[in-house]
């Protein structure tokens, strides 16, 4: 009986033994090890569906811009960031998934086995990544002011200090002019990895001066100087038609669709109507795009645009909703387009700088170039140009107004560029509804996260943007 | 032996002889009202006041005694036809208990605090998860149970001690620990939907236990290493007796809600959300719906609130049900009136059935159990069930006399259907009925049209020209389509020998199993108003334990006796889970499989974790004239989660007790008492795979791979955290035992934490794996026995258990100051700051002049810009309960009172709820007489409370019209804040037990039992309107917030227990 009792206990320890513990602790489903290319494809997604989402707890940038209102729920129309943490949630997605992201795809870059990636091809996506990090970069200073830039991305350092805006800004357009010295059009890329040009070197030039020109003019009011040395330099480079677009072209099955789709259709919500601000000035000037931005009006037979009480409970049936080209899973995003490098043109003729050309042709290269996007033909884009109220000879106001007007409508579905546009050039003049909790935000306050975790540093940056506050103006936006 | 007995018993009959005699104590004084029973019999008699008896006793019969307050004794008389007993005043301290490991020691002799339940303490509510049972009945136990079927249950013993790990106390059964998951995911923890599948002790049979014994501080359970940093709770399962034995329970539960705890909505304004729509009064849609050339109104069914039209039984209003062709009512207006059935009658009134049999039986060469245990449970929601199959079976066989081989088996099988959906989330009724709803529907008209239909005809229309559901499905469609249904398989086992070498040394070698499968399927029907779906997670869970333990037992001198253990575990845990989910909803109605998915399945979730720990351990336990007790551990653990310079830890420990009382003989009014010292170190290893840096691959983007870097930032240098433990009590029993007290106060330092540390994004990570922080718990508990009242046919017992904790977050490792623990919807966040108790709720406060709230120039209250203000703490301030045992004959009536006082919670219902208008609060007359919801103009609207800027009493009276006066909309977070406390009576049972001179005439029958159970009778107490302050989202570290809370669930059941 001993003998067994001893036998037993033998047996015991063996069976438990036989593996080294240490082995026990690998991980089997996740690689410790991916190719750059991985990481660049799947920030670039990362980023243009966070900017192309309509989700109110990611995106709530086209009500600000007030294209859409929401029907029950209207507390986003009415600025209450807070419920739904928003701030928060595109901070996070932006600095996790899109800039930490092309940041290892850097790191990457140069680690690759140069038996099979020449330097040349190692020079193209390490460029590609830069330019793709400082659009996002831009669109974070843009939202928030401050914001930890030279101390980011490191978790060794888990309260980063904001940077100033000014400075980040200064300092993204001279990461973007070194970017744009590297791209060489005779290199390969990514290829496949790229979903925005294929890895087309020669698109990324046209892509990155475009780039250059939108920051240049954004900054104009607050250092016309630097602002004009930019745009005067990418123009030439920069969009000459739509077939130059930034357009990130969507699959037809998730979860790879345009995430619109993935909010409107697919989960069979009916949150959003089409906003009165935007339908009612698009009627006045019998706008060709409104049957490609909005539906019709159900509730009678003819074809007319109604759009919702901006801000006001809205009962979904009763009006217009995002038009049928929208809903579409493979709906392609668009990061900058030509229509929008020609306003931009049109802006810096009348702000003094040589672009070439006068600022009517510009403008009217712009609104033809919309209208044509969405579907619209150069017969609807001239008779529409051709109204008093909207050619620039006779249309009312400033170059402001009639820049401001025109380039709103035509950034219809872009709704964080919409806003800022309208926080730089104050025009169409947006009203906050009457239930509104705060005036229309200037700017998203820090994320509670921030305030909870990097309190010292976030107490900082509040104080030196004058205030966390949404009306607090950001240093770019002067007037 | 057996045989003999029996014997003895049937020549009994013939042979009897009377005999008087008198019971004594120690000290030679009569105890009174002594029973006196022959064992193997049912038969007896009872002694008088004097503690005198005269009997017919059989020849060769053993006597019983009994006696409130005294050891049980068994004895067998002499020849002599006169007889005194001396019995042993009862000790509760004596009593033998099961520590860690299974060692089995007289309570004397543990220098630390346990507390011990019977098993009948936990089944006799005939409730399906005996851990809820606990609630109440252990000091420093805090029991937080959530209202939803089959829900989880959080068990804490002395306060939240790891940061972002496990809290939750182990469970061990026999010496072996077992599983007690809980896999709900991060949403439903944090209130964004999904089911609660509640934890894996559920799995326990509690007829199969014997008794618990709660090991709370880390002395008592070094031993266990790594995994008893939270305690232990103990579990001895029944063993068999001698004969063979059966007992069957038989018991029946009728279950419904306690009103107190469900919403109550204002009866004057219907579904809207203002003066926004189309006809002239703003409230209602103006459309021409009959035909007659003329506008009718009609409800905005489209909206989920009730800032409507004011109720006019005059007013004729189409209605949802006018708009769907099958109703009675298809085509017509009806009056504007309140629902006639509201949510309320949404709720069932479900019975469940509970029955068990166990046999059991035994003799000199070993014993055996065998036990089935059936229970079936329905919910207070429709279409919900709960059904358990739990079997048991256990032996041990004496090989030879010094060799024993045991063996247990316990199978398990939990089928779940139709558990309530949690959270924010359209398959959770409450969270519609509780935050958007309007008060017009009529929920049993709702009923009606589901099963007239099969169809999602939903109150919540789009228009009256689209007929499509809106936000919220019909509720009974939510039920009936958009069910889950789940099923967990589970095998617990332990084989053994025992090997007796010498009479003070045994070997015992052990392996076990505990293995369980799980699979959960979750359903959204085509129709419903979220994309259809179809979504399966398989997991299985294995865990093998390998034991040898050599155990002492000398007596060293006459003074001095040893008690030594020497030994090693070996564990390996492996987890296997999969998520496979349907993509884009589902193609053919109604069946719920992966390849009915709209468009190309997405890769399912694979997750495989393993872990091993080996552990070497020695404990010896030094007895000196068993009154001055010490005892020493240790442990050394090797963890496969660490890295391998770090990878090896120990655990000590040192215990000292003193039985002073032992030498205070002469002391009448004290009959025991002990003090009792003890330090410990125990520890915790790393989650699983928390070392290396991973990617995440997405679905692929055409040809593009694609991959991301994982949120948490993983680090190869972790180290083990540890928890530091200080404990001292005194156990004392005064007036012979009739009052006994247990106060224990302990200081806990849990240091070096294994923390995932949110960081601030702008790292690029969500949180980083380091070691750091420190929280620390100091508490005082205090338990009370006594029997006030005493007499032969009537015995008063109370048993009071009292514990406070206190807790704080010392030191998180100095770069963070707050460690956000969760963020939920209403912008509020539960959180461990440093310096504040672990769990205070943040959120964005109102502004204050002197004190008082702060009102703008526009009416509304100012609210802060920044969210992480703390405007609440979780943490009950202390928590008790009182245990009332009343005895009369052969009667018992006992109750439970639970007691929580303090603790906050953030009301996410209130949140909404109030804002959309449903509470009674929302409707009524303001201060001037007139419609709290009107127009200033006329003197309606309201004045909020507080003052203006300048610190003078605001006097601006708002507009009400429309949402949003209450609730969230003008509000801050901390509006919503409310205390948590509460009174509760827990449990009250009536129990008859047949006598036994009736019992001899209903051979073989051994005894009857019939109770009346009722279970969360009555809320005393509590400070939360409409809701359940104990319901929460999940068990876990996240305490404190409430989201579509689902009613309590009142219950009474019969039982009935028969022994043979």
């Amino acid at each position: 009986m001993k003998k067994i009792f001893i036998l037993f206990s033998i047996a015991l320890l063996a069976a438990a033994c036989k593996k080294d513990i240490q082995t026990l602790n690998q991980e089997t489903k996740r690689p410790t090890e991916v190719t750059p290319g991985s990481l660049f494809a799947n920030a670039q997604k990362k980023l243009v569906d966070e900017l192309t989402s309509s989700s109110v707890n990611q995106n709530i940038f086209r009500l600000l811009a007030q294209y859409w209102t929401e029907t029950t729920y209207t507390d986003e129309s009415n600025y209450d960031l807070g419920t739904r943490n928003i701030p928060q949630n595109f901070w996070d997605t932006l600095f996790t998934r899109s800039v930490k992201n092309f940041a290892e795809a850097a790191r990457l870059i140069p680690l690759q086995d140069k038996t099979y990636v020449s330097a040349k091809t190692v020079q193209n996506e390490a460029a590609m990544t830069e330019i793709m990090s400082v659009y996002s970069f831009y669109v974070l200073v843009s939202v928030y002011g401050d914001i930890p830039y030279s101390k980011a991305l490191d978790i060794n350092n888990v309260t980063p200090v904001y940077d100033d805006d000014a400075a980040i800004y200064t300092n993204l357009l001279g990461r973007l002019d070194a970017a744009l010295g590297k791209l060489d059009a005779t290199g390969d890329s990514f290829d496949a990895s790229d979903l925005l040009f294929g890895g087309d070197i020669s698109k990324w030039i046209i892509f990155a001066n475009s780039l250059k020109m939108k920051m240049g003019m954004q900054l104009f009011d607050a250092d016309a100087t630097r602002a004009k040395a930019a745009v005067e330099a990418a123009s030439p480079r920069a969009m000459m038609s739509n077939e130059d677009n930034a357009s990130f072209s969507y699959q037809g099955a998730p979860p790879n669709t345009n995430p619109i789709w993935v909010d409107l259709v697919q989960s069979g919500r009916k949150d959003f109507v089409a906003a009165n601000t935007l339908v009612d000035v698009m009627n006045t000037y019998d706008d060709p795009r409104l049957k490609f931005y909005f539906t019709g009006d159900s509730t009678t037979t003819a074809t007319i645009y109604n759009g919702g009480l901006y801000g006001s409970s809205n009962n979904y049936a009763t009006y217009s909703k995002p038009g049928a080209k929208l809903l579409k899973q493979d709906f392609e995003a668009l990061l900058i387009d030509y229509a929008e490098i020609e306003f931009i043109r049109a802006e810096a003729v009348e702000r003094g700088m040589s672009v070439g050309g006068t600022a009517a042709l510009h403008y009217n290269n712009a609104v033809a170039a919309s209208i044509e996007y969405w579907g619209g033909t150069p017969t609807e884009a001239a008779s529409y140009l051709g109204q008093s109220t909207v050619a620039y000879a006779t249309a009312t106001g400033t170059y402001k107004q009639k820049i401001g007007t025109q380039k709103w409508i035509a950034l219809y579905n872009r709704g964080f560029d919409a806003w800022t546009e309208w926080r730089r050039l104050d025009y169409p003049q947006l009203v906050a509804p009457v239930d509104a909790l705060t005036a229309i935000p200037l700017r998203y306050p820090y994320p509670v996260q921030e305030q909870n975790l990097n309190t010292k540093n976030y107490n900082n940056a509040a104080t030196a943007i004058g205030g966390d506050l949404v009306t607090t103006r950001l240093f770019w936006d002067k007037f | 032996m057996l045989t003999v007995l029996l014997l003895h018993a049937l020549l009994a009959v013939s042979q009897t002889r009377t005999i008087s005699g008198q019971i004594r104590d120690e000290k030679g004084n009569p105890v009174p009202f002594a029973s006196i029973r022959i064992k193997g019999q049912g038969s007896g008699t009872a002694a008088d006041a004097n503690g005198a008896f005269t009997m017919q006793l059989p020849a060769g019969a053993i006597l019983q005694v009994s006696a409130a307050g005294f050891d049980n004794l068994e004895t067998k008389p002499g020849p002599s036809p006169t007889l005194t007993i001396n019995l042993q005043a009862q000790n509760t301290m004596r009593e033998v208990v099961v520590t860690a490991l299974g060692i089995r020691r007289s309570k004397n002799s543990l220098p630390y605090s346990a507390q011990q339940v019977s098993g009948d303490d936990v089944s006799r509510t005939r409730g399906s998860n005996f851990v809820s049972s606990l609630s109440g009945k252990v000091a420093g136990l805090e029991i937080r149970q959530n209202n939803a079927l089959g829900a989880s249950t959080n068990v804490v013993l002395r306060g939240f001690k790891s940061l972002t790990g496990n809290n939750q106390a182990l469970f061990v059964i026999d010496g072996v620990p077992v599983d007690n998951s809980n896999n709900n995911t991060p949403n439903q923890v944090q209130g964004r939907g999904g089911y609660d599948y509640g934890n894996a002790a559920a799995d326990i049979n509690p007829d199969d236990i014997e008794s618990l014994n709660v090991l709370k501080g880390a002395a008592a359970t070094a031993l266990y290493g790594s995994r008893a940093s939270n305690g232990v709770v103990m579990i001895t399962t029944k063993k068999g007796g001698r004969g063979i034995g059966v007992t069957i329970n038989s018991g029946m539960t009728f279950g419904s809600i306690d009103k107190s705890t469900f919403a109550k909505y204002q009866s004057e304004y219907g579904g809207g959300y203002g003066q926004y729509y189309e006809d002239p009064s703003g409230f209602f849609l103006y459309r021409d719906i009959n035909g007659d050339g003329i506008k009718d109104l009609v409800d905005p069914t489209s909206e989920d609130a009730s800032y409507g039209g004011a109720f006019d039984a005059g007013k004729m209003v189409y209605q949802w049900d006018a708009f769907d062709p099958t109703s009675p009512n298809y085509g017509k207006p009806r009056p504007w009136v309140a629902a006639a059935n509201g949510p309320v009658t949404y709720f069932e009134s479900p019975a469940s059935n509970n029955n068990s049999i166990t046999i059991d039986g035994g003799s000199d060469k070993g014993w055996f159990k065998l036990g089935y245990t059936r229970t079936d449970e329905k919910g207070i929601l429709p279409n919900s069930e709960i059904k358990k199959d739990l079997v048991n079976f256990g032996s041990s066989y004496n090989l030879t006399s010094k060799l024993t081989a045991t063996a247990t088996i316990n199978f398990s099988k939990i089928n779940g259907l139709g558990r309530y959906g949690s959270g924010y989330d359209s398959k959770n009724p409450a969270n519609n009925f509780r935050q958007w709803w309007q008060v017009n529907n009529d929920v049993q008209e709702l009923k009606e049209a589901y099963f007239r239909t099969k169809k999602n005809v939903t109150w919540n229309w789009t228009d009256p020209t689209d007929l499509t559901p809106i936000y919220w499905d019909n509720p009974y469609w939510v039920r009936y389509e958009n069910y889950e249904t789940d099923s967990r398989s589970r095998y617990f086992g332990t084989v053994s020998l025992s090997y007796k070498i010498t009479d003070w040394l045994d070997v015992l070698g052990r392996a076990s199993l505990d293995s369980y499968d799980e699979i959960q399927e979750e359903r959204i029907a085509i129709g419903s108003t979220d994309v259809s779906k179809y979504n399966r997670f398989t997991r299985s869970f294995r865990e093998n334990n390998y034991d040898l333990l050599a155990n002492v037992n000398r007596n060293l001198s006459d003074h001095l006796n040893l008690k030594a253990l020497v030994g090693i575990n070996i564990r390996r845990t492996y987890i296997n889970s999969i998520t496979a989910s349907t993509n884009g909803g589902l193609s053919v109605p109604r069946i719920y499989s992966l390849s009915n998915t709209k468009s190309p399945l997405q890769a399912p979730n694979e997750d495989v974790s393993t872990l091993g720990v080996d552990g070497a351990f020695a404990s010896a336990s030094l007895a000196y004239n068993e009154y001055l007790f010490l005892d020493l551990t240790g442990r050394r653990d090797k963890s496969s989660s660490l890295p391998e310079q770090n990878n090896t830890y120990y655990y000590p420990s040192a215990s000292l007790g003193f039985l002073f009382s032992k030498l205070l003989i002469n002391t009448s009014w004290l009959s025991y008492g002990k003090v009792r010292v003890n330090y410990a170190q125990v520890g915790n290893s790393a989650p699983t795979r928390s070392l290396l840096d991973y990617y995440n691959i997405n679905t692929a983007f055409g040809d593009a791979a694609m991959t991301t870097t994982a949120l948490t930032k993983n680090n190869p240098d972790l180290r083990p955290e540890k928890t530091k433990s200080y404990e001292a009590g005194v156990e004392l029993a005064f007036l012979k035992n009739r009052i006994g007290l247990d106060v224990t106060y302990y200081s806990q330092q849990s240091i070096d934490q294994i923390i995932p540390a949110p960081v601030s994004n702008a790292t690029g990570y969500n949180a980083k794996f380091i070691n750091a922080g420190r929280i620390d718990n100091k508490g005082l508990e205090v338990s009370l026995n006594g029997s006030p009242f005493k007499t032969r046919d009537f015995s008063w017992t109370i048993a009071l258990n009292w514990s406070r904790n206190r807790n704080k977050v010392v030191d998180l490792g100095g770069e963070i100051n707050n460690l956000l623990l969760g963020s939920f919807q209403g912008g509020v966040s539960i959180n461990a700051a440093l310096s504040e108790p672990y769990g205070t709720i943040r959120g964005s406060d109102f502004i204050y002049t002197n004190g008082q709230r702060t009102v703008g120039s526009n009416g509304r209250y100012l609210i802060t810009a920044a969210s992480n203000n703390v405007i609440g703490n979780t943490n009950p301030d202390w928590i008790g309960g009182i245990y009332n045992t009343f005895k009369y004959k052969d009667i018992t009536l006992g109750f439970l009172i639970d007691v929580r006082q303090g603790g906050d919670l953030f009301s996410l219902d209130m949140y909404y709820g109030l804002a959309t208008g449903l509470y009674p609060e929302t409707a009524g007359l303001n201060d001037l007489g007139k419609p709290l919801r009107g127009v200033p103009a006329n003197g309606g609207g309201i004045i909020r409370p507080g003052v203006t800027a300048d610190g003078k009493v605001n006097t601006i009276r708002v507009n009400t019209v429309n949402y949003g006066a209450y609730g969230y909309r003008y509000s801050p977070a901390a509006a919503f804040i409310y205390d948590a406390s509460y009174v509760k009576l827990r449990e009250a049972t009536i129990t008859y037990s047949v006598p036994a001179q009736t019992m001899t005439r209903l051979a073989p029958l051994k005894g009857i039992d019939f109770s009346v159970i009722g279970r969360n009778l009555w809320i005393m107490h509590k400070n939360l309107p409409y809701a359940d302050p104990e319901d929460g989202v999940s068990a876990g570290n996240l305490q404190g917030y409430q989201v579509g809370a689902y009613p309590t669930t009142r219950s009474i059941g019969f039982n009935v227990k028969l022994r043979f």
